[in-house]
């Protein structure tokens, strides 16, 4: 048992680090409402920290530690999904989405023209390359990640060498360690504001009503973090499902809590807050939201 | 990161179980719901540590120069979490071998440790720890129980509350002060329970029978070769006591234990199919496994040599969460264990409801996550 980074991987979460480093400002006055960045996505891509799980060696549990550093940017880009189905995918450029069922129209994270869509059903996993007619950006959409609509999908498409339940279990890894970089930037932009915001001549951060909620919020962070981890190394259908779970659950007590102790602040595009929430947001409905996820948790320990 | 037990660890466990199974008497489950206190289990204790002692399983993380094998921080959880899991049958015991022997062996002298040690190393020494008083729960460093030098005595007066197992106990791990300086006036005393002056009063209590009390010192005397350390040096030695004790008991792990029997009692009688009792029951199971993790994080750092400090209570916090959230699962969806349908679940949710309460309460953990986790600045006093 090591519930710690080994060596390769703090090497590689402090690589990421100084690669990102330049980005960590949050684009406060462009693309307000999403912020992507495709200097550092094309970065990323030509640093091969997505392809970390191609390596045996390093494996998805390389993948989550990439996932959820990167998660912690204000900008979005497109790692998760990429990152835990890369050994399966050989080369693709552009984000990868993913998709349970067939259902059409539905909103998909980064789906743009050129995206690999992996399609999730219970007769098997298969991909195809989204193209213009097959998608209506939703650029009014509030989740802050770049999303579109999935307006049909195609009958061709190449079959992936991977169970749906394993499918299911790489998506819910990815969910998770994304989710914990999501919370752990936003509980961090939080506390920061509060130990500088005065109100009745105290530091907010002094108000034991919004430290217990925060100590609350960081117990849940470091939770969701170390399953996440778990789930990651061990691909386990139910490390994955609970991860998933506690991921979701905790996104939507925190979230709620994050806005309100920013105030109007976090009601406006000059605090980053809302990059990080609202992609929790969305992050809290994939994969059939908490009731799915607990309920795969419950198939997987308990039949 | 590595998620998985070594062979040696495993096997280490499987001993634990297979000594638990043989060692147990058939009627464990119905009497360990009376509490780690009571006083059956622990009369039944003194048995049992007995027969670990025999077997090396009683202090195996203690160094080798005093009788341990010197065994690492992962054997101690092993250990903690299998004892725990089976209802805790080495009853106050675990205090011993987990803080009271190793902090005499780092502050007793020669004296003490020669009298103390022995006892607590063959499971025959029960001990009890008289910190809290009726004004200083939380606020420990607020307490008033005096002691005065007197002569080469101490003459003690004052009061203690919550104190398990002072019923039956031989020694007292005493907190006292002996000036008025907040922390640094505060002294510990190794009290024979024995010596004139001291009454014990049990506390009737919704978590078994003999589990709590109250001790009162009447011009107690003991004499000042009974002072662990120095005059004032109770703060720091208890703050050595804990760093062996950081992460508390592994609550989560009977926590999931409770959970996985109440399952399949429901699973038995065919009421484990409705989606709404199997989503809560696995937000249950989510919670213990936060719990462990947060845990194992620690013990990590641990047995790579590090010193822990206040970052042990997000994990102690994790815990409360989900004894809490196995209780309210059980309470709602097999009401009957808190009769007499299911010892095990009813000596789950007895010492399940007191994980927010017992040895820092759980704002405790929050104000310290707030201030030392976090780095917030601290709240106005
Ligand atoms: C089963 C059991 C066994 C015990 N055994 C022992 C024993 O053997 N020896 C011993 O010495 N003691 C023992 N105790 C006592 C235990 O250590 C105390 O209960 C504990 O320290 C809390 O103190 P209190 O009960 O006085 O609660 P209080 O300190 O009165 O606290 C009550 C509530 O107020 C909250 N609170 C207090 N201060 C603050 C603050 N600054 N900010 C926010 N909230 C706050 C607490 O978190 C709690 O929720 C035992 C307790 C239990 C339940």
């Amino acid at each position: 048992m090591q519930v710690a980074l080994n060596e390769d991987q703090r090497a590689i979460r402090d690589a990421l680090d100084a690669l990102a480093r330049p980005f960590e400002e949050a684009p406060v006055h462009e693309a307000p409402r999403v912020a992507a960045s495709p200097d550092f996505a094309r970065a990323l891509a030509e640093s091969g920290f997505l392809d970390v799980a191609c390596d045996p060696d390093l494996g998805t549990a390389t993948a989550g530690v990439v996932v959820e550093r990167l998660a912690r940017l204000p900008f979005a880009v497109e790692a998760a999904t990429r990152a835990f189905f890369a050994p399966l995918l050989g080369d693709v450029s552009g984000p990868v989405c993913l998709v349970e069922g067939t259902r059409t129209p539905r909103l998909v994270r980064f789906l743009e023209a050129g995206a690999c869509v992996i399609v999730v059903e219970e007769q098997g996993v298969s991909y195809f390359t989204a193209d213009e007619q097959q998608l209506r950006r939703e650029s009014e959409s509030l989740f802050a990640y770049p999303m579109a609509s999935l307006l049909e999908i195609p009958e061709e498409r190449a079959g992936l060498p991977i169970t749906p339940g394993e499918a299911r279990t790489r998506a819910r890894a990815a969910l998770a360690a994304e989710a914990a970089g999501l919370m752990a930037a936003a509980l961090a932009s939080v506390c920061a504001h509060l130990s500088e915001r005065t109100q009745f001549g105290r530091k907010l951060a002094t108000f034991q009503a919004l430290r217990h909620r925060l100590a609350e919020a960081q117990v849940r962070t470091n939770g969701v973090y170390w399953m996440a981890m778990k789930a990651a190394t061990t691909l386990d259908p139910a490390d994955a499902a609970l991860a998933a779970w506690h991921a979701q659950e905790s996104a939507t007590s925190t979230v709620y809590d994050f806005h309100q102790f920013l105030g109007a602040m976090g009601m406006t595009l000059e605090h980053p807050l809302h990059f990080w929430t609202y992609r929790l947001k969305a992050l809290i409905g994939e994969l059939g939201g908490r009731g799915a996820s607990a309920a795969a948790a419950a198939d997987a320990l308990w039949g | 990161m590595d998620f998985d037990w070594t062979p040696d660890e495993q096997a280490f466990r499987e001993r634990l179980r297979d000594f638990l199974d043989t060692t147990l008497p058939d009627d464990w489950e119905r009497f360990s719901q009376h509490g780690p206190a009571s006083p059956d289990l622990t009369r039944y204790a003194q048995t049992f540590c007995a027969a670990l002692a025999e077997e090396d399983l009683l202090i195996p993380h203690w160094p080798v120069e005093i009788g341990g094998q010197g065994q690492d921080p992962w054997h101690q959880t092993i250990l903690a979490e299998e004892m725990w899991i089976a209802g805790e049958p080495r009853g106050g015991q675990y205090m011993n071998v987990n803080w009271i022997g190793p902090t005499l062996i780092r502050y007793g002298t020669p004296e003490q440790q020669a009298r103390y040690l022995p006892p607590i190393a063959q499971g025959k020494a029960l001990w009890c720890q008289g910190f809290s008083e009726p004004g200083s729960g939380s606020d420990l460093a607020s307490l008033r129980t005096r002691a005065v030098a007197d002569g080469g005595d101490y003459v003690v007066n004052g009061q203690k509350i919550w104190t398990s197992y002072a019923g039956l106990a031989d020694t007292c791990f005493l907190l006292c002060r002996t000036s008025e300086d907040r922390k640094r006036g505060i002294t510990i005393l190794l009290v024979p329970m024995d010596t004139p002056g001291i009454t014990v009063r049990q506390i009737p209590s919704i978590i078994g029978e003999g589990d709590i009390h109250e001790v009162f010192f009447d011009d107690m005397r003991v004499p000042a070769s009974a002072r662990l350390g120095e005059e004032g040096q109770a703060w720091e030695i208890i703050a050595y006591s804990l760093r062996n004790e950081r992460l508390g008991i592994p609550r989560y792990a009977l926590a999931r234990s409770a959970l996985d029997r109440a399952v399949s009692i429901l699973q038995e009688r065919g009421d484990f199919v409705r989606e709404a009792v199997r989503i809560e029951a696995a937000g249950a199971a989510a919670l213990c496994e936060a719990a462990r993790l947060a845990s194992y994080a620690i013990v990590t750092r641990r047995a790579e040599g590090e010193t822990i400090g206040q970052e042990s209570s997000s994990a102690r916090y994790a815990t409360v969460m989900c004894e809490r959230r196995v209780c309210e699962f059980i309470v709602e969806h097999l009401p009957e264990a808190l009769a007499d349908a299911h010892p095990y679940l009813k000596m789950h949710h007895q010492r399940g409801i007191v994980a927010g309460i017992a040895a820092g309460a759980a704002e405790i953990q929050l104000n310290i996550i707030a201030s030392d986790v976090l780095g917030l600045p601290r709240e106005a006093r």
